[in-house]
């Protein structure tokens, strides 16, 4: 804004304005200075004029001065549109960034909690004894501690449970941590069912925590578990049945059995256990008093060591006739304090003598399910100390008439701990990746400003002439201005809440997945709302204040007369900004296309802050540079079409045009908006992709499954065809197709060296899921090809080995024949037994067989075959491994690894076959694990990946960005041309005709807004590849901090559908614009336009 | 040249209905400069933007050469503002953003003629109004009186046989207005142009050929005074 301003003259008085306008300003003189002062100069003193309301006056008027603002605002609610599009913008982008930050934190600490059911393990605060106060052993009392505590808001659900014995230690790392037991499953029997085949061990828990228990445990849950909250979060596991009501698994004597014991057993939903033993603790010794020669005296069964040392009293107790009501997919290791995956029973089975002996030894506790969306998720500082309030507050009380006290043993807060690290470099990236948004709506915001208080120079000038004083034309306008905003924000704010909870549930680039297991409920504190509010309706009443200023400080004659003072543009600082920033794309460029390359920056400071910020810049730098093309665009299509027909007549009426201020802010708006459409599709898309096929390269088809010890292509396919038959999907019926690949050693024909070979059998692309920056060169079809019929490739560090160079390698001459010098003779040595020698050493029989494969050139990786071995690997065909290994032994190939296609992994239907599936084919015999590509996929887009939550932002970028183009679109447009009313008339005087009028307009328009469309697109283009850069530097901070990686390089990909949608749209909104307001000028009565209204 | 016969011309309707012209008779010779007077709110604008084709009358007819209209509607007469009427504005009306010869020309080229031919005729008409040092300038860089000139040349240029000048002088001071009006009478003597030109102006309401006298919505006398004298309120 030019600082410089003219001292226009008071007409009535000969006084100069400005000065005037500085006496009358109240805030710097008291009231009497002022009334005693001569304002005009007139000779009278300022209280014949003015006399300056009091407090309580100027009160009372604010209603009715709102009213008048409001119905003026109604009146030139034209004006008032472009105001109200760009506080209502601001406020939407800046109100879903904050409430996106508090739903992305909630969502993903419900992510992280997914695995943890219950949130809090209330013991009794003392150990069991004689003469102990604070405990009972009735527990009917101790469930009734769960009604006290219903009346906190906090808990949402709460129950009693049988299970491991009471914990009264600090944290995890606590040795007293490992003594308290869980309850351990002995045996069952069942006329249903092989229950001989069970085992009760479970050695994995102690593998994936402190060495607790490794037995199967058991919990016995009561009614408030069955219900509720509890019941919730436990139905969301189960893979068959469904979680009983309280009421039925007390009358069906209910049993939920982990999958894995459901599986060994060969049972199914309502099956029965006619008998289960379980074994509880009632004594225990700890490892020192053992050496020491103590013995567990009384031990009424059986003395068990566990791997800690102590060694625990187990005494047995039966329960009956139980039945399957469900079966759960068992989880990770989440928090140790539970221990993991229990046979689940419903309390009710047991009798009163047995809870009384549970009870005196400790194994009864409290489960409860804390109200996870009351968690102050602001910050992760906010809720540790949230729950530690929790705690303090209950363990404060004592419960029931016998005086209870309790030990809160938090489940939560270790959760906690992890995410702060996590969620801090999340918001960070999020907050950065919304600047463009942020930016795009104040500058639609402040354009819109300028171009509506544009409107109104006149009628400020001409109240001026009937004695306005700058005070009360400001005020007239900033309360209008105000009152406008006040709507704008409350709009956006409405539809920012709203729109939230599905923007943090998208899975994918404009994918919102409406059933996400994480719904968030955003809640915005009154300081933050507050603050949205003096950012959006404060700044669009700054600007309206000093743009008003500036008017009222023009001359009044100036005013009337329609003149405006061109401003000054800082030309040479525009085009830094955007050669820095087009710097910046070609550096990310670069980069992304060798990755050997350090690029123009050498420095690493330099280059990250060039990566970082250039973006920005270029952004910025590049529309106000292109705006200016953008507003020449009459000037530019207007002489290459000059001597058409359409254009003959008219085209001399177009060579001024783009010289008004409106007209390049128009433009300057629409290439800062389509700019970011373009981006956020770009990067949008490709993050998804990048998604997809870090998948892909992860898992390498649809399914991968590795068994315990090799088996042939007919077991794999039979014992996946078990598993098939025991999910009975409709989905997934058959196998598609399936391969393995092979794995064997070879070296260098005649040398030592030996090289891991993996062996790619014929028919593998069916199976295998390849990506292009897997193989050398782009096109799969050929390499495929080639490797079937002899070619090798080679990964990075086993090119040594083999002597060549990547410059032997067909991708680069595109595959014509075969490259000389890139022929290479491997051997393979098969050692078989020969029988006995005579001095009784076995005899092995080295057989060495050779072949000959030519190299296609470098991969990088094979689909779900670690990266890092692929880089020292070779991979050849299955012609050159038959004759390596000889058709008996190809054809009797066995493998751990068998890959798996069944349908479109990408479909939700056959997704959620998967997951089933891999559940199933995980228990099946033989099988050590599997991994399918659902799964995959989600743990990518969830944790890895580009980032938890990143798709939603960019869907949002590119929403309010199209929703931002085509709104100023139209609104710039109304107001543009409404301002060129008199300039049609004149037209029309002086002898065009309508047609020639709407050709004029619209070519006039259209120019602008092609031309600015087409540089759009292109600064988008350049946008995304330099967000590709500071994208990298995040993956780079995400890798250090969290380990998440993806061999995937960051290729763009260009979503043109969206793009051209997003363009067609605009454009209709502009031919919409445009008919709307020209025909509105065509019927406009001439002579009164002419004559100045 | 030019003939009025029975205009009649109101604005609103019911109550509110005002009859401005209520019956305008009158013509205009080839070469004749015409000053049409009256008091504010008689109808002169009106008058002159219906023989302009800017507004259509309610009834009568309106023949210039061998254009016939009246009350036909703006978009409908096209033709009388390309061939018929040259229109000069107070306000002078020109696009801010051309030069003076392309405000001419662009006016040329709307009516269908080529750009050479257009140029070609600007040009002409230009040093026809003594702006041939100033045809590059844009309107910001000429005085009052040349961008009237401007317009004149623009009205003139493609040969139209009638040029309306709705207070020509009015933003002009004494002697560019006195020097406008010169031009005028040697337009209408020496090309054949026929002015109408609305003034408050006595002084060159007498420099013309004739002076016409708008009253109740109607022609009455030629005599300056009479007219003046009822009432002096500006417009």
């Amino acid at each position: 804004m030019s600082e410089e301003k003219t001292t226009p003259i008071d007409p009535i008085t000969g006084k100069k304005i400005k000065e005037i306008s500085e006496e009358v300003d109240l805030n710097e003189y008291n009231e009497e200075e002022v009334k005693s002062k001569d304002i005009n100069g007139d000779g009278l003193n300022g209280d014949s004029l003015i006399t300056e309301p009091t407090l309580i006056q100027k009160l009372s008027s604010v209603p009715d001065n709102l009213i008048m603002a409001a119905k003026s605002a109604w009146i030139g609610r034209e004006r008032g549109l472009a105001v109200f599009a760009g506080v209502f913008l601001a406020s939407l982008v800046i109100t879903t960034v904050v409430a996106y930050g508090v739903g992305l934190s909630q969502a993903f600490l419900q992510f992280s909690l997914e695995e943890e059911i219950f949130d809090v393990k209330m013991d009794f605060s003392e150990d069991p004894g004689d003469n102990v106060t604070g405990r009972t052993n009735d527990s009917v009392q101790w469930e009734s501690v769960c009604d006290e505590l219903a009346n906190m808001e906090e808990f949402s659900d709460c129950g009693l449970v049988f299970g491991r014995q009471g914990v009264r230690v600090d944290g995890f790392f606590d040795q007293d941590f490992i003594i308290p037991q869980p309850l351990n499953v002995a045996n069952a029997t069942g006329i249903t069912g092989d229950w001989g085949n069970v085992s009760w061990a479970y050695p994995e828990a102690s593998n994936s925590g402190p060495p607790i228990n490794d037995g199967r445990i058991l919990r016995f849950y009561g009614e408030g578990i069955w219900d509720g909250e509890f019941a919730e979060r436990h139905s969301k596991r189960l893979i068959y049945g469904s979680w009983p009501s309280s009421a039925d698994a007390e009358a069906n004597r209910s049993v939920v059995l982990p999958s894995q014991i459901a599986s060994a057993a060969g049972v199914s939903i309502n099956d029965t256990i006619d008998i289960l033993t379980f074994t509880y603790v009632t004594d225990y010794l700890s490892f020192e008093d053992s050496v020491a020669g103590r013995t567990l005296e009384n031990c009424a069964g059986e003395e068990v060591v566990e791997q800690s040392g102590f060694s625990f009293c187990r005494v047995e107790m039966t329960v009956t006739n139980l039945k399957v009501s469900a079966v759960y997919k068992e989880g990770g290791a989440g928090n140790p304090t539970l221990l993991f995956n229990p046979v689940m029973i419903s309390e009710s089975v047991l009798n009163d003598s047995q809870r009384l002996i549970l009870m005196d030894n400790d194994h009864g506790y409290l489960g409860l399910t804390v109200d996870r969306n009351l968690l102050p998720t602001t910050s992760t500082a906010d809720a540790t100390e949230w729950l530690e309030e929790l705690k303090k507050d209950v363990e404060g009380q004592n419960y029931t008439n016998s005086g209870i006290s309790v030990e809160y043993n938090d489940l939560i807060s270790g959760t906690i701990t992890f995410l702060n690290i996590f969620l801090g470099i999340i918001q960070v990236f999020d907050y950065v990746l919304m600047i463009p948004i942020v930016i795009l709506s104040f500058s639609v915001l402040i354009y819109g400003l300028v171009l509506s208080l544009e409107q109104r120079k006149k009628e400020i000038s001409i109240q001026r002439v009937i004695g306005g004083t700058e005070k009360t034309l400001s005020r007239i306008v900033l309360l209008e201005l105000i009152v406008i905003s006040m709507f704008a924000w409350f709009f956006g704010y409405i539809i920012a809440m709203l729109a939230t909870p599905d923007l943090v549930a998208a899975v994918g680039f404009m994918e919102f997945d409406r059933d996400s297991e994480f719904r968030v409920n955003p809640v915005l504190g009154i300081v933050t709302i507050i603050f949205i509010i003096v950012v959006t309706v404060g700044v669009s009443w700054l600007i309206g204040r000093s743009r008003t200023k500036e008017f009222l400080s023009i001359e009044i004659d100036e005013g009337v007369r329609k003149v405006a003072k061109v401003k000054e543009q800082r030309t040479w600082l525009h085009l830094l900004v955007f050669v820095i920033g087009l710097l910046a794309a070609l550096e990310s460029f670069i980069q992304s296309n060798n990755s050997d390359s350090d690029g123009l920056v050498g420095n690493f400071i330099f280059d990250a802050l060039l990566l970082l910020f250039g973006p920005f810049m270029l952004w910025i730098g590049g529309a106000l540079i292109l705006g200016r093309i953008g507003a020449a665009g009459p000037r530019i299509l207007g002489l290459i079409l000059g001597w058409t027909a359409a254009l003959k007549d008219i085209k001399r009426g177009l060579r001024g045009s783009g010289s008004s201020e409106s007209v390049n802010r128009l433009a300057v708006v629409m290439i800062l908006t389509l700019s970011v459409v373009t981006l956020a599709a770009i990067q949008g898309v490709t993050g998804s992709l990048v998604d997809e096929r870090t998948a892909s390269a992860q898992v390498g088809a649809d399914m991968q499954v590795q068994f315990d010890s090799p088996v042939t292509e007919e077991v794999a396919r039979a014992e996946m065809m078990l598993a098939i038959d025991r999910v009975g999907s409709q989905e997934i019926s058959n196998i598609s197709a399936m391969t393995s690949v092979g794995d064997i050693f070879t070296s260098p024909s005649g040398e030592g060296a030996l090289i891991r070979t993996w062996v790619l059998f014929d028919d593998h692309e069916k199976t295998l899921i390849w990506d292009n920056q897997a193989i050398p060169g782009d096109d799969q079809d050929t390499v495929i090809d080639l490797w079937s019929t002899g070619g090798f490739t080679v990964g990075e560090e086993a090119l040594d080995v083999l002597d060549l160079e990547r410059k032997n390698s067909l991708a680069r001459n595109g595959f014509p024949d075969l490259v000389m010098g890139g022929g290479r003779t491997i051997e393979y040595t098969e050692y078989s037994f020969g029988g006995i020698s005579e001095d009784f050493t076995p005899i092995i029989i080295e057989t060495v067989t050779e072949t000959d494969i030519e190299f296609i050139g470098v991969h990088e990786w094979v689909p779900g075959l670690g990266g890092t071995e692929a880089a020292q690997s070779i991979v050849i065909g299955e012609s050159a491994y038959r004759e390596l290994v000889g058709d008996d032994n190809a054809d009797n190939y066995e493998s751990n690894r068998w890959f798996f296609e069944f349908c479109d992994e990408t479909d939700n239907n056959c997704a959620e076959a998967l997951r089933n599936l891999n559940v199933e084919i995980t228990n099946g015999e033989g099988v050590s694990s599997a991994d399918d590509w659902s799964n995959a996929h989600k743990e990518v887009e969830n944790s890895g990946g580009l980032i938890f939550g990143t798709p939603g932002l960019l869907s949002l970028q590119f929403l309010v960005a199209a929703l931002a183009s085509v709104a100023s679109a139209f609104v710039f447009l109304s107001l543009v041309l409404s301002q060129r009313k008199k300039e049609l008339a004149i037209f029309q005087a002086i002898g065009a005709s309508p047609n020639q009028v709407v050709r004029i307009v619209l070519f006039e328009i259209m120019s602008i807004i092609v031309v600015s469309m087409v540089l759009g697109i292109a600064l988008g283009i350049a946008l995304a590849q330099a967000f590709s850069g500071l994208f990298g530097i995040f993956s780079y901070i995400f890798q250090i901090f969290l380990g998440t990686s993806t061999p995937i390089d960051r290729n763009l990909v260009w979503p043109w559908g969206r793009v051209i949608l997003v363009n067609i749209m605009v454009f209709v909104a502009v031919i919409a614009a445009l008919l709307f307001t020209t025909r509105r000028a065509l019927k406009s009565d001439l002579a009164v336009v002419l004559k100045g209204e | 040249m030019l003939r009025v016969s029975e205009l009649k011309k109101g604005f609103g309707s019911g109550r509110n209905r005002l009859e401005v012209l209520k019956g305008i008779n009158l013509e205009i010779r080839q070469g004749e400069l015409v000053a049409l007077m009256g008091p504010s709110g008689c109808g002169k604008s009106t008058l002159l933007n219906i023989i302009g084709g800017l507004l259509d009358g309610d009834s009568g007819e309106i023949t210039l050469e061998d254009f016939t209209y009246g009350t036909r509607p703006p978009n409908k007469v096209v033709d009388i503002r390309r061939k018929g009427v040259g229109w000069i504005f107070q306000d002078f009306h020109l696009l801010d953003q051309l030069n003076a010869l392309d405000n001419v020309v662009m006016a040329l080229e709307l009516s269908g003629i080529n750009s050479d031919e257009a140029e070609k005729l600007a040009k002409d008409s230009l040093i026809r109004v003594g702006l041939e040092s100033r045809m590059e300038f844009i309107p910001d860089q000429l005085s009052g009186g040349q961008s009237q000139r401007v317009a004149i040349a623009r009205a003139i240029a493609g040969s139209r046989p009638l040029l309306l000048a709705d207070e020509p002088t009015g933003n002009l001071d004494v002697k560019s207005g006195e020097e406008i009006i010169e031009l005028f009478k040697e337009l209408c003597r020496t090309d054949g142009i026929s002015i109408l030109m609305v003034t408050h102006d006595p002084i060159l309401a007498s420099m013309a050929d004739r002076m016409l006298l708008l009253k109740d919505g109607l022609t009455a006398a030629s005599d300056i005074r009479s007219a003046w004298g009822e009432d002096v309120e500006e417009e």
